[in-house]
């Protein structure tokens, strides 16, 4: 199968030059006058620039400190290496609250010369986890971004995704990442491999993408930092590879591997907050991977951006940490809406309280177990709360408050963070997101489908975006049915001024869109499409297969006004299940009558039926038949005999 | 010489076959009346029915303890008083001020408005950390099936989800729906939700409509219904784990509004009263009133209403509302759609139930009487030796397709000038054509052609509806039968005869007739608009399937039945044999 495969690809090669658009080529639908290119062209990274001068702030460092007479449990001389940690809290309105956790890692000088296979090589890591570098030299990857995110974050009242969304994924897992290749080919085996090599170091399923879950982007994910895409050999090229698991639950056991990634390993610092429990309680949850190879003139390093973020609904987890069951409030806890008739038999409630003032020991069940010990840099804390507020760090039993509301973890005590206010309403001004999208099956039916996008554009400015897609290959996509929805007369043409489509391939390869969108200002419409449900093999059932498939999230990468990126939520796609324990039923079932039928149709058609008198005459002449009588009784005399003689046998 | 040979030739020996042709018309009717006893005596009996068992090992309803007690009480009643002084303003107004009250715990809220202009509104409880791809929805039309108004379900309603949101629970959506009837306008969501509104919450998996009317603070007992629309059923683990925990609570469950006094009752005589009110229910779904339930028929969506009854009684509307609480919390848990138990039964009692190979034997009993009348038209008479590709057979077809054309236009016709009066007394006119036609006469041999098509083309109906639409099928089977015992009309006798048969198999008069001996709520005409309301606003078949059905085969029995005037057919092969005879 394979090798027809790269035959059908060398094929495609060859004919390209002859510009006929073959079934497996892309259809890219281009406004202008840009030219569809190949397969080949369309995931590559364009401007590979190894040896660009760096610009961005790594902090210089200091050789680490590694001689032997240095103790690393001195306070005073804490030692230094390229991390920093942060925890910035950002309370939300409806009493929530989005706490981020941020760590960046930066690794040693790479040696490039030398291939990860050299037997001579070694490797020496100080705060960079041992576990990655391998893996990246490996497979030659030079930017992996990973994402295991879960819940829903309600953009319309918690405003714009922390970071603008560019460290957030969809429901499930998402993995994409630049590899240095010969081919595509090689690629994407470098691509599996990475992804096996995941997804024991994180307990995921990540090995389950295949080529029918992978996709190459052309207009999103296109990796940012010009220095941190460098080619180590001439010869190759970059490919930006994606995939996502849609279905895969985020739990604590993908958390643990996370905190292990840390020099810290979750002992001291801001990642002691971290407990498996608190961080899936939240509504909403993001753990974050960015690893980039970025180079200067001379030398290359790893970057690692890890980010853990969530977000709480402080009464609730308050209420929890205290009795888990959220039973219904005593009588005297009651606040009722003294406007409205309120008595001793009913009380219409009030909104939740905005006066609030907690701890984030109650929050997260655990202290800030001092400051990290490895970075120069300590720990950091901040609170981006709004003026009406007020944050203290609790060091022991002593508060202090700081003008930034931002605090420094020094020392090994436990540390506290403490905030109160009597207006939760009133937070740090969040951005308004610039769109909103949604997605939502349509149809009726096991047959078919449809697909209804909306898009949204609350603001002034025309939003353009790239919104990308990549579905499943049994859903058949009609993208001629691709229809416009909008109270304003829109048509197709006046938003989307670029198509790219890469139709799917049974079993091999997901439906590829991507389309470049321009939403005009306070307009809203639906882009819709239909599609076919495909039937699917006995075998390709999942095990809970009537649970139905997740379809993963659309990528919207908003490009103006502003950068920004989020994710539509995932989709339940019910396909016509089989009833499993049929077949068996049926075999059972038809084997039985079958054998019942034939044996009866059998019998019928060869047995004859004769009565004893015709069955005597058959067997001959009155002759024989004294004959044979008197075989049967000798016959029966040496029957019984035989016994007799055994035994005697015995006996002796 | 074989078995098989010696069986043949004793067949032949006995002339079975022909004595089995002569007896047709009494073996038809054995089966019409096997299918029909088979129903309604031997499947209430002792030992044919089973106890109803949870299926899915996930659901475990009433497992967990239910909360709503103590201080929800309070709150519930204090959300039924604003919902009381509601009752006052306009619908618009209404909806905004509850969608405040939605919001102010965190609800997305949305209003649809559909096109008779009437609002629903709905609102999303998005599951913490769920990934939101699935719903349960909870519905308290705003005016119930009797047009009274939905004061305490509405309140419960809001304050269950007030209660919910304090739930860490939920790996599912929450949507509520408000909608102005049960009826149309909470169809009419159901349909937009799957096709354009903006806000959604997921593929929804369950449906539960709480009926609560009136303000009243004690109930009697619950009433559940579950028949949906075009024969579809709920999966019976979804009613199943609404009787247990009903009952779990204390109340008694009334299965489709039987009369409390008849709820402990547990002889043949209530449960074949049970299981003949589910097939009743079930075949005039959308034409009798209708819960809420039914307009969730199709998508996949298991859906039932809870109905409180009784003004005054030992229970609290707390406890009523505990039920849905118990009910999500069990739906929650479910991994993978509802598959596990069956989506095709009866039930005998709440909790005895006879699955679909149990019942089926009926309406096939009942299919097959029809095919053997065809064939006793067909080879008990001199014309059987007519060659397949003879005049009469074509003529026959033609008819059939003329029959058709006309049953359609009928259904059309009336879909849109509803004047079912005028159908009604058509119908009756048209069914004393034996006697009105006294001096037309059609040729034997068209007539017997024609019946044999008509009911052959009523068992094929009959078949293909059995396994989907049972209960619609078993009645059209039992009510069209009369027509199978029409015969040639020879004799002015036979022609009375006739007219009777007729008049009772006639579609509209004979529905008309049992609508108004069975039901109270389908008196006089109302039956005809219900069942095309349903056609038009829920897209409920029964009238289509009636129509297109039932009536071309009752307009060829009936042209049938005109006089006949009899003919000599000649078969080719006999002449061919005189000629050869001749020659000889």
């Amino acid at each position: 199968m394979k090798a027809l495969l790269l035959l059908h690809t060398l094929l495609l090669v060859s004919f390209a030059e002859l510009s006929t658009l073959t079934v497996d080529d892309e259809l890219v639908i281009l406004d202008g006058n840009l030219s569809a290119g190949n397969s080949e062209d369309n995931c590559v990274v364009n401007d590979p620039s190894f040896g660009i001068k760096e610009e961005e702030v790594v902090e210089e460092q200091e050789p680490p400190p590694v001689s032997g007479h240095f103790n690393p449990f001195q306070k005073e001389s804490l030692m230094d290496y390229p991390f920093e940690e942060r925890l910035v809290l950002r309370p939300l309105p409806r009493n929530f609250l989005l706490a981020s956790f941020q760590f960046n890692i930066t690794s040693d000088e790479l040696s490039i010369d030398k291939g990860a296979s050299h037997f001579n090589s070694y490797a020496h890591n100080t705060v960079f986890p041992r576990s990655i570098s391998p893996i990246l030299e490996h497979t030659n990857t030079r930017q992996l971004h990973l994402r295991f995110t879960h819940g829903l974050w309600d953009a319309e009242s918690w405003g714009q995704l922390p970071h603008n969304g560019s460290k957030s994924g969809g429901t499930g897992v998402e993995i994409w990442a630049v590899l240095e290749s010969d081919s595509k080919q090689a690629a994407f085996a470098q691509w599996i491999s990475l992804a096996n090599s995941l997804s024991g170091l994180f307990c995921t399923s990540i090995n389950f993408i295949g080529s029918d879950k992978t996709s190459y982007p052309v207009f999103s994910f296109q990796p940012s930092g010009e220095n941190s895409l460098p080619l180590f050999n001439e010869n190759s090229k970059l490919y930006l590879v994606r995939a996502a698991l849609a279905n895969e639950p985020i739990c604590t056991e993908n958390l643990t591997p996370f905190l292990k990634l840390l020099p810290t390993k979750g002992k001291s610092g801001v990642a002691s907050l971290l407990d498996g429990h608190k961080v899936f309680d939240s509504h909403w949850h993001s753990l974050s991977i960015d690893i980039e190879t970025r180079c200067d003139d001379t030398s290359c390093k790893y970057h690692m951006e890890e980010f853990v973020e969530m977000v709480v609904h402080v009464p609730n987890a308050l209420d929890r940490a205290e009795k888990p069951i959220p039973k219904p409030v005593e009588e005297h806890e009651l606040r009722c809406d003294e406007s409205k008739p309120h008595d001793v038999f009913e009380c219409f409630p009030l909104p939740e309280s905005t006066d609030r003032e907690f701890e984030l020991s109650k929050l997260f069940g655990r202290y800030i177990l001092g400051t990290n010990l490895v970075s120069r840099s300590p720990s950091r804390v901040c609170a981006e709360v709004g003026p009406n507020w007020s944050a203290l760090v609790k060091v022991g039993n002593t508060y202090f408050s700081t003008d930034d509301n931002c605090f420094e973890i020094k020392g090994d005590e436990l540390h506290d963070l403490y905030l109160q206010t009597s207006d939760t309403a009133q937070v740090a001004s969040s951005e308004d997101v610039p769109i909103y999208v949604s997605r939502s099956l349509t149809g009726y039916g096991q047959d078919g489908g449809g697909l209804r996008t909306v898009f949204k554009n609350p603001s002034n400015e025309t939003v353009s975006l790239v919104y990308f897609e990549s579905l499943p290959w049994f859903m058949r996509l009609y993208l001629s049915s691709l229809k416009i929805e909008s109270e304003d007369g829109l048509q197709l043409d006046d938003v989307i001024t670029n198509t790219f489509y890469l139709p799917a391939i049974d079993r091999q390869r997901p439906t590829h869109l991507e389309y470049n969108l321009k939403v005009p200002p306070n307009s809203t419409f639906a882009l819709s499409y239909q599609f076919d449900k495909a039937l699917l093999k006995y075998a390709e059932y999942p095990p809970d297969a009537n649970h139905g498939f997740d379809i993963e999230s659309a990528v919207v990468t908003v490009l103006s006004p502003l950068k920004y990126e989020m994710r539509t939520a995932t989709l339940l796609l019910s396909l016509s299940t089989p009833d499993f324990s049929m077949p068996y039923n049926v075999i059972i079932l038809t084997s039985t009558i079958m054998g019942l039928a034939f044996g009866t149709i059998f019998n019928l058609m060869v047995k004859k039926l004769v009565t004893v008198e015709e069955a005597d005459k058959s067997n001959g002449s009155v002759g024989s038949r004294i004959i044979f009588k008197f075989r049967e009784r000798i016959k029966a005399i040496f029957k019984k005999k035989v016994p007799l003689f055994d035994e005697s046998k015995k006996n002796q | 010489m074989a078995l098989i040979e010696k069986l043949q030739r004793r067949i032949i020996d006995l002339g079975l076959l022909p004595r089995l042709i002569a007896s047709l018309p009494r073996l038809s009717l054995v089966c019409a009346m096997v299918g029909i006893c088979w129903l309604t005596v031997f499947i209430p009996m002792e030992g044919q029915y089973r106890r109803t068992y949870i299926s899915e090992n996930a659901l475990m309803p009433s497992q967990a303890y239910s909360y709503f007690r103590e201080t929800e009480w309070n709150i519930l009643r204090g959300y039924r008083t604003q919902v009381q002084l509601l009752q006052s303003v306009g619908p618009h107004q209404r909806n905004e001020e509850i969608s405040a009250w939605l919001q102010e715990f965190g609800v997305k809220t949305a209003t649809f408005v559909n096109e008779e202009g009437k609002e629903t509104l709905y609102g999303i409880l998005n599951a913490p950390r769920g990934d939101g791809t699935e719903a349960m929805v909870l519905a308290a039309p705003w005016f119930n099936g009797d047009d009274e108004a939905n004061i305490g379900g509405t309140a419960l309603t809001i304050s269950l989800a007030r209660f919910f949101n304090r739930w860490p629970v939920w790996s599912k959506n929450i949507i509520l729906v408000f909608s102005e009837d049960a009826n149309a306008t909470l169809r009419s969501w159901v349909e937009a939700y799957h096709t354009s509104l903006d806000l959604t919450g997921g593929s929804i998996e369950s449906a539960v409509v709480l009926d609560y009317p009136g303000a009243n603070d004690f109930f009697k007992y619950v009433e559940i219904y579950y028949a949906g629309l075009n024969g579809e059923l709920p999966n019976l683990d979804m009613v199943n784990i609404a009787v247990h925990i009903t009952e779990h609570e204390g109340m008694k469950v009334s299965l489709n509004g039987i009369p409390e006094e008849q709820l402990d009752q547990d002889d043949f005589y209530s449960k074949l009263k049970t299981l003949m009110r589910g097939v009743k229910f079930m075949a005039l779904a959308g034409a009798r009133k209708v819960y809420g339930n039914e307009a969730f028929s199709g998508w996949r969506i298991q859906s039932i209403t809870l109905r409180a009854r009784g003004e005054e009684g030992p229970f609290d509307i707390t406890t009523f509302g505990r039920i849905p609480e118990a009910i999500f919390r069990s739906v929650n848990n479910l991994l993978e759609k509802f598959h596990q138990s069956f989506f095709f039964y009866l039930l005998l009692a709440p909790r005895y139930f006879v699955s679909i190979a149990t019942y089926l034997p009926a309406a096939i009993a009942l299919s097959v009487s029809f095919t053997l009348a065809s064939l006793n038209n067909l080879l008990n008479n001199s014309y059987s030796s007519a060659s397949l590709l003879s005049l009469y057979n074509i003529w026959g077809l033609l008819a059939l397709s003329v029959a058709l054309a006309i049953s359609y236009i009928i259904a059309q016709l009336l879909a849109y000038a509803q004047h079912p009066q005028l159908l009604v007394l058509s119908s009756f006119v048209v069914s004393f054509i034996p006697i009105l036609l006294k001096n037309v006469k059609i040729m034997a041999p068209f007539a017997y052609r024609c019946r044999a098509f008509a009911y052959l083309y009523l068992s094929i109906i009959l078949t293909s509806l059995l396994v989907v639409n049972f209960a619609l099928a078993f009645s059209i089977g039992t009510l069209a039968f009369p027509m199978t015992l029409v015969k040639n009309s020879v004799t002015s006798k036979l022609r009375l005869k006739n007219c009777l048969l007729l008049l009772l198999s006639n579609p509209f008069i004979s529905i008309w007739i049992f609508g108004n001996l069975v039901d109270d709520q389908l008196g006089g005409i109302q039956m005809f608009y219900g069942f095309i309301s349903a056609w038009k606003n829920l897209g409920c078949w029964t009238w289509f399937i009636i129509c297109i059905g039932w009536l071309p085969a009752w307009l060829l029995v009936a042209y049938s039945s005109i006089a006949t005037s009899s003919i000599s057919i000649v078969d080719e092969s006999q002449i061919e044999a005189v000629k050869h005879k001749k020659t000889l």
